[in-house]
C-alpha cells in the first residue's frame, strides 16, 4: 500500500509539472498549446546531450535545459501564436498552429537523434547502494524518485512565489483576467504573454528532463503518452488554475497507480479519460478552475 | 582456299558467337523490401535494413547466384498499413520485383500480403511472429522468423528444468500484436508445464512507468516474472523491477533480444533470461561470419537484423536453385524446397506450412552480454 | 496504351482509394467545423464503423451493402448520447472531450478479447472496389452541396459566426450541432467500413489520436469554409507522401522526418497566411493581381 502511494506521488509530480505549463498558457491566452509535449521531449534530448557529450553535471544541466526550453517557448510564441492573436477564432487557430509547430519539432528530433530510445549515462544521478535502499512508510524509495519529487516541489513553490509575489506574476495574472484592462493599466501585454510562454516551456522542459531521468527512456515519441494525460489533468484541475494542475496531477498519479494495482494495467488510461468525461459533464470548471468552459 | 569454303566457315563462326552466353553483364534480379523505417517500429526497420543490405552485398560478392546480380529496393511503410499497401503495389506493378521481404509489423502484413498472394509474388516475412494470419494467407507467403509459438515453449521448458519454478507473475504489452501474441503463447506454455500464474498485468507501448504493475505482481510472491515486451519497454521493466527489490528470475520474450536492451538496462539486465530465435553466441561458422560482417559495417546486430539477413540468404538459395531467372512462380516453388541452409539463425528449412524452422535458444545476460544459458 | 494505364492503375490503386477515404474522413470533421464545433471523435467513429461492418461480414455473413449500412448506423447512433452532454462545451473543451471519446473506443477495442485486441480482425474479404469509395464520396458531396444553399446551410453558418446571436434569433442551435455530429459520425463510420473491406484487416492502432489529427489537418489545409476544401486538402496531403518519397533521396533527408517536417510547415503556412485553406488560393491570387493592376 505504501509502495503504491510512493509510486503514485512520484508519477503524479511529473504529471503535475507538465500540466502546469499547459494550464499557464491556457489561463493567459485561452489557447491549448499542443507543442508543449514536443518541448518536453526536446528538453530531454538537450539535457542528454549536455550531460553525455558536454559532461555537464546534472545540477547544471537542468537549469540550462530549462532556460533553453524557455527560449524555445519564446520562439514558438513569436512565430506560431502572436500573429494569430487578433483573429476571432484565435483559440482554434492557435491549437492548429501549435500542432504544426509540434510536428516540425518532432521531425527535427527524429532527423537529428534517430528513432532509437536513448538514456542518460549510468551514474548521472548517484544511485546510492542498491543493497540498502531507502525506506519510507514501508515502501522502497530510490534516491532518484526522492530527488525528482523534491525538484518538482521546489519548482511548484518557486512558481507560486513568482506568480503571487513578483511584479511579473501580477502582470501575468492581470493579462489572464483581461488583456484589455491590463493594457489600460499600463501592463506590457506582449511581454507578459512572452514571459508566460517562457515559464510554461521551462516547466515543460523540466518535466521532460525529470521524466527522462525517472524512466531512462528518451525518444522522439516520448511526449505521446504524457500529452493526453496532461490534457486530462488540466481539465480535472480546472483550466487556468495552477494549484488545480498540481492537485489533479498528483490525484491522477495516485489513482492510476491504484487502479493498475487492483484492476490491471489495461484500465490505466481509462482512469484519465473517465475523470475527463465526468468532470466535463458534471463540473466543467474542474476542481479549482475559474475559466468557463461552456458557451458564453 | 576455295571461295565457297570461306562462307560456311564465317557463318559457322558467326553462329558460334551468337550462341555463346553474354559474358559482359550478369542478369539482375530485383527484390523489394518493405520496412518500417519511420514510425513506432523504426527501431526494428533500421536493423532489418542493415541486415538486408549486408546480405545482398555478400550474395553478390560471393556470387552465390551464378550469373545473377541481386538488387534490392528498400521502401518505408512508416509503420502503417496505408503506406505498406502503396509500397507493395509499387513493388508488384511498377518495379516488377521477383519477391518481397517484409513488412516489419504483423498488423501491416495481414493487410498487404494478400495483395502479393493474389498477384502471385512470393513474400518472405522476416519479422512477423503472429501465430495466425501470416502464412495462412496463401502459398506465396513464407516466413523465416520463428513465431513466439515456436520460441517461448522451448525457452520456458529449459528455464523450468533449470530453475524449477512453480508459480509465475506475467506482464505483457496488450496494445501491440507481437507482445499480445507472445503473452498468449506464454500463458499456454506455463500451463502446459504445470506452473500456476498468480497474476497477470498489462501495460501499453507508450507507457514508461511500470511501478504499479510490478509492485502488484511482486506482492504476490511468484517464483519467476515472465515478460512479453518490446525493446523500448523491456529495459524499463527490468530496471524498475530490480529497483522495487525483485531478486528473482526474469524471463523475457523475443523483444528482449537486442543490444539496446542490455545497454539501456545496464546492471539490471544481469541474469535476465531471454527466449530467442537467434542465438547470438552460437559458434556456428555462418553465425560467426555474420557477426564479423556486421561488425565490419559498424552495426551491432539484433535478431531483426539476423532474420532479415537470413531472409535474403533464403531467397538467394531459391533463386540459384530455380536457375536464376527470377520468375515468380519458379521462385515460389524453389522457396518451398529450401532445406538445411546454413544461416546465422542455424540450420534453416521451411515447414509444410511455409513457417520457418530452426532451433530456438535460451540466452542469459551475463557480464553485460547475451550468452547461452547453461 | 491500355496496358500502361492498367499497370499504372494497379500500382497507384491504393493511393486513389485512400485519397477518397481520407476525403470522407476529413469531411466528417468538417461537418462539425461548419457550425463552429471542433469535434475530434472521428477516429472513434471510424473504428466503430469498421469493426461493426467487419464483424457482421465475418461472423454473421451479412451481405456487403447491409454491413456497410451498419457501419454507417452504429457510430451515428452512438454519436447521440455522446453529443448531448459534450456539445454544450465550447471550443477546446469539446475538442478534448471528443478526443477522449476516441481514445476510450480504441482502449476498449485493445482490451476486448473477442476482437483479438491489438492483433485486430484479419482475413476480411476484399469487397470494396475503388469506384465504391468514390461513389460514397460523390453522394456525400452532393448532400453537402444541397445543404449549403438551403435553410440548413444558412443556419449552420450563423451558428459558426456568432452562436449566441443565432440562438437569440430562434435557431435551435443544439439540434443543428447534434445533427452535424451525427452526420459526421455516419461518414466516418462508412469510411471505416469501406477501408476495412479494402485492406483485409482492421486493428485498434489504425484509429489513434494521430489519425483524427490528420483528418483535422486535411480539412484545415484544404479549407474548412467550403465542403470542397477537405477534399482538396485530403487529396493534396495523400499524394504528397508519394511525391516526397521520390524527392527525399535527392534532398538527402530521410523520408520519414522529411514528410513530418513538410506536413508541419504546410500546416503552419496555411494557418498563418492562408487561413481559409488551399481552396481560397485562387481567389486570393486573383485579388492580389487585381490590386496590382492599374485602375
Amino acid at each position: 500500500m505504501g509502495q503504491q502511494a510512493v509510486n503514485g506521488l512520484f508519477l503524479g509530480s511529473i504529471y503535475a509539472l507538465f500540466a502546469l505549463g499547459y494550464t499557464l498558457v491556457f489561463g493567459v491566452l485561452d489557447i491549448l498549446n499542443l507543442a508543449h509535449a514536443a518541448v518536453f521531449m526536446l528538453a530531454s534530448f538537450v539535457a542528454l546531450v549536455l550531460v553525455s557529450d558536454l559532461h555537464l553535471h546534472l545540477l547544471l544541466a537542468l537549469p540550462c535545459t530549462m532556460a533553453l526550453a524557455g527560449l524555445l517557448g519564446l520562439l514558438l510564441e513569436r512565430v506560431a501564436f502572436r500573429p494569430l492573436r487578433s483573429r476571432a477564432d484565435s483559440n482554434v487557430a492557435g491549437l492548429i498552429s501549435s500542432l504544426a509547430a509540434a510536428t516540425v519539432l518532432e521531425a527535427v528530433a527524429l532527423e537529428v537523434f534517430g528513432p532509437n530510445v536513448a538514456r542518460f549515462p549510468f551514474g548521472t544521478l548517484p544511485a546510492g547502494d542498491p543493497a540498502h535502499p531507502l525506506h519510507l512508510f514501508g515502501a522502497v524509495v530510490s534516491r532518484l524518485q526522492l530527488t525528482i519529487i523534491g525538484v518538482a516541489v521546489i519548482l511548484f513553490l518557486s512558481l507560486t512565489f513568482l506568480v503571487k509575489r513578483t511584479r511579473l506574476g501580477r502582470e501575468v495574472r492581470a493579462v489572464a483576467e483581461s488583456p484589455r484592462a491590463a493594457r489600460v493599466l499600463g501592463v506590457n501585454v506582449d511581454r507578459a504573454i512572452a514571459a508566460s510562454f517562457f515559464i510554461s516551456s521551462a516547466l515543460g522542459g523540466a518535466a521532460g528532463v525529470l521524466y527522462g531521468l525517472a524512466f531512462n527512456s528518451i525518444s522522439p515519441d516520448m511526449g505521446r503518452s504524457v500529452e493526453l494525460k496532461g490534457l486530462s489533468v488540466i481539465i480535472v484541475g480546472g483550466m487556468g488554475s495552477m494549484p488545480g494542475a498540481v492537485l489533479a496531477g498528483f490525484a491522477l498519479g495516485l489513482t492510476e497507480v491504484f487502479v493498475v494495482a487492483h484492476l490491471g494495467g489495461s484500465w490505466r488510461d481509462a482512469v484519465s479519460f473517465a475523470g475527463l468525461f465526468l468532470i466535463l459533464v458534471l463540473r466543467p470548471h474542474g476542481l479549482l478552475g475559474a475559466v468557463s468552459p461552456r458557451e458564453a | 582456299m576455295r571461295p565457297s569454303g570461306r562462307a560456311p566457315a564465317i557463318l559457322a563462326f558467326a553462329a558460334l558467337v551468337a550462341a555463346s552466353p553474354a559474358r559482359a553483364a550478369d542478369a539482375t534480379v530485383k527484390i523489394g523490401a518493405c520496412l518500417s523505417l519511420t514510425g513506432p517500429a523504426a527501431l526494428y526497420g533500421a536493423q532489418q535494413k542493415a541486415g538486408i543490405q549486408a546480405a545482398v552485398d555478400e550474395v553478390n560478392r560471393e556470387g552465390q547466384i551464378p550469373g545473377v546480380k541481386l538488387e534490392v529496393v528498400i521502401e518505408d511503410d512508416a509503420s502503417t498499413k496505408e503506406e505498406g499497401i502503396a509500397v507493395y503495389q509499387r513493388f508488384i506493378g511498377r518495379d516488377r520485383v521477383s519477391a518481397i521481404l517484409g513488412p516489419t509489423l504483423s498488423n501491416t502484413a495481414t493487410a498487404v500480403d494478400p495483395l502479393a498472394q493474389s498477384a502471385k509474388v512470393p513474400v518472405v516475412a522476416i519479422s512477423n511472429t503472429a501465430p495466425r494470419g501470416i502464412t495462412d494467407i496463401g502459398d506465396y507467403v513464407f516466413r523465416v522468423s520463428l513465431t513466439e509459438g515456436q520460441v517461448i515453449p522451448s525457452a520456458l521448458k529449459r528455464a523450468h528444468a533449470r530453475l524449477h519454478f512453480g508459480t509465475a507473475g506475467v506482464l505483457y504489452g496488450n496494445d501491440d500484436a507481437f507482445t499480445q501474441a507472445g503473452f498468449g503463447v506464454m500463458r499456454g506454455a506455463l500451463e502446459a508445464l504445470g506452473v500456476r500464474i498468480l497474476g497477470t498485468q498489462t501495460f501499453a507501448k507508450p507507457d514508461r512507468d511500470y511501478n504499479a504493475q510490478l509492485t502488484a505482481l511482486i506482492a504476490l510472491k511468484p517464483d519467476i516474472l515472465v515478460v512479453s515486451a518490446l525493446v523500448e519497454n523491456a529495459a524499463g521493466i527490468v530496471t524498475q523491477a530490480r529497483q522495487l527489490g525483485w531478486r528473482g528470475p526474469i524471463l523475457g520474450g523475443n523483444g528482449f533480444n537486442s543490444a539496446a536492451f542490455v545497454g539501456n538496462a545496464g546492471p539490471a539486465a544481469e541474469g535476465v533470461l531471454v527466449g530467442t530465435s537467434w542465438n547470438r553466441s552460437s559458434p556456428d561458422p555462418a553465425n560467426q561470419a555474420f557477426l564479423r560482417l556486421m561488425a565490419g559495417r559498424g552495426v551491432e546486430p539484433d535478431q531483426f537484423c539476423a532474420q532479415a539477413y537470413t531472409g535474403v540468404l533464403v531467397i538467394a538459395r531459391a533463386l540459384a536453385a530455380s536457375g536464376g531467372k527470377g520468375g515468380r512462380e519458379d521462385l515460389r516453388a524453389a522457396l518451398a524446397k529450401v532445406k538445411d541452409l546454413d544461416t546465422p539463425l542455424g540450420r534453416f528449412s521451411f515447414l509444410e506450412n511455409r513457417d520457418g524452422n530452426h532451433e530456438p535458444a535460451l540466452q542469459e545476460v551475463r557480464d553485460g552480454r547475451f550468452q547461452i544459458a547453461p | 496504351m491500355g496496358g500502361l494505364l492498367s499497370s499504372l492503375y494497379e500500382t497507384y490503386q491504393s493511393t486513389l482509394a485512400y485519397t477518397a477515404l481520407n476525403s470522407l474522413l476529413a469531411l466528417s470533421v468538417y461537418t462539425s467545423l461548419s457550425c463552429g464545433q471542433l469535434a475530434l471523435g472521428s477516429a472513434g467513429f471510424a473504428a466503430l464503423g469498421a469493426y461493426s461492418a467487419a464483424l457482421l461480414t465475418l461472423q454473421a455473413h451479412w451481405p456487403f451493402p447491409l454491413a456497410l449500412a451498419a457501419g454507417l448506423a452504429v457510430p451515428a447512433l452512438l454519436a447521440v448520447p455522446l453529443g448531448l452532454p459534450v456539445l454544450r462545451l465550447r471550443g477546446v473543451f469539446l475538442a478534448i472531450a471528443t478526443v477522449g471519446f476516441g481514445e476510450v473506443v480504441r482502449l476498449c477495442l485493445v482490451n476486448w478479447e473477442y476482437v483479438n485486441g491489438a492483433q485486430g480482425i484479419v482475413a476480411i474479404p476484399q469487397k470494396t472496389a475503388v469506384w465504391m469509395i468514390y461513389l460514397a464520396l460523390g453522394v456525400v458531396l452532393f448532400l453537402l452541396a444541397r445543404l449549403r444553399g438551403s435553410k440548413w446551410g444558412f443556419a449552420l453558418e450563423a451558428i459558426r459566426e456568432d452562436e449566441p446571436a443565432a440562438r437569440s434569433m430562434g435557431i435551435p442551435v443544439a439540434r443543428y450541432k447534434l445533427s452535424m455530429l451525427v452526420l459526421g459520425a455516419a461518414m466516418a463510420g462508412l469510411a471505416g467500413a469501406l477501408e476495412a473491406h479494402f485492406t483485409f484487416m482492421v486493428a485498434p492502432n489504425g484509429f489513434t489520436f494521430g489519425r483524427v489529427v490528420d483528418m483535422l489537418v486535411f480539412a484545415v489545409v484544404g479549407g474548412a469554409r467550403l465542403y470542397l476544401g477537405p477534399v482538396v486538402g485530403a487529396a493534396f496531403l495523400t499524394l504528397l507522401p508519394e511525391l516526397l518519397r521520390e524527392l527525399a533521396p535527392r534532398v538527402g533527408i530521410e523520408a520519414g522526418p522529411l514528410r513530418l517536417m513538410v506536413n508541419g510547415l504546410i500546416l503552419l503556412a496555411v494557418i498563418l497566411f492562408l487561413p481559409s485553406g488551399l481552396v481560397s488560393l485562387p481567389g486570393r491570387l486573383r485579388a492580389m493581381r487585381a490590386a496590382r493592376s492599374p485602375p
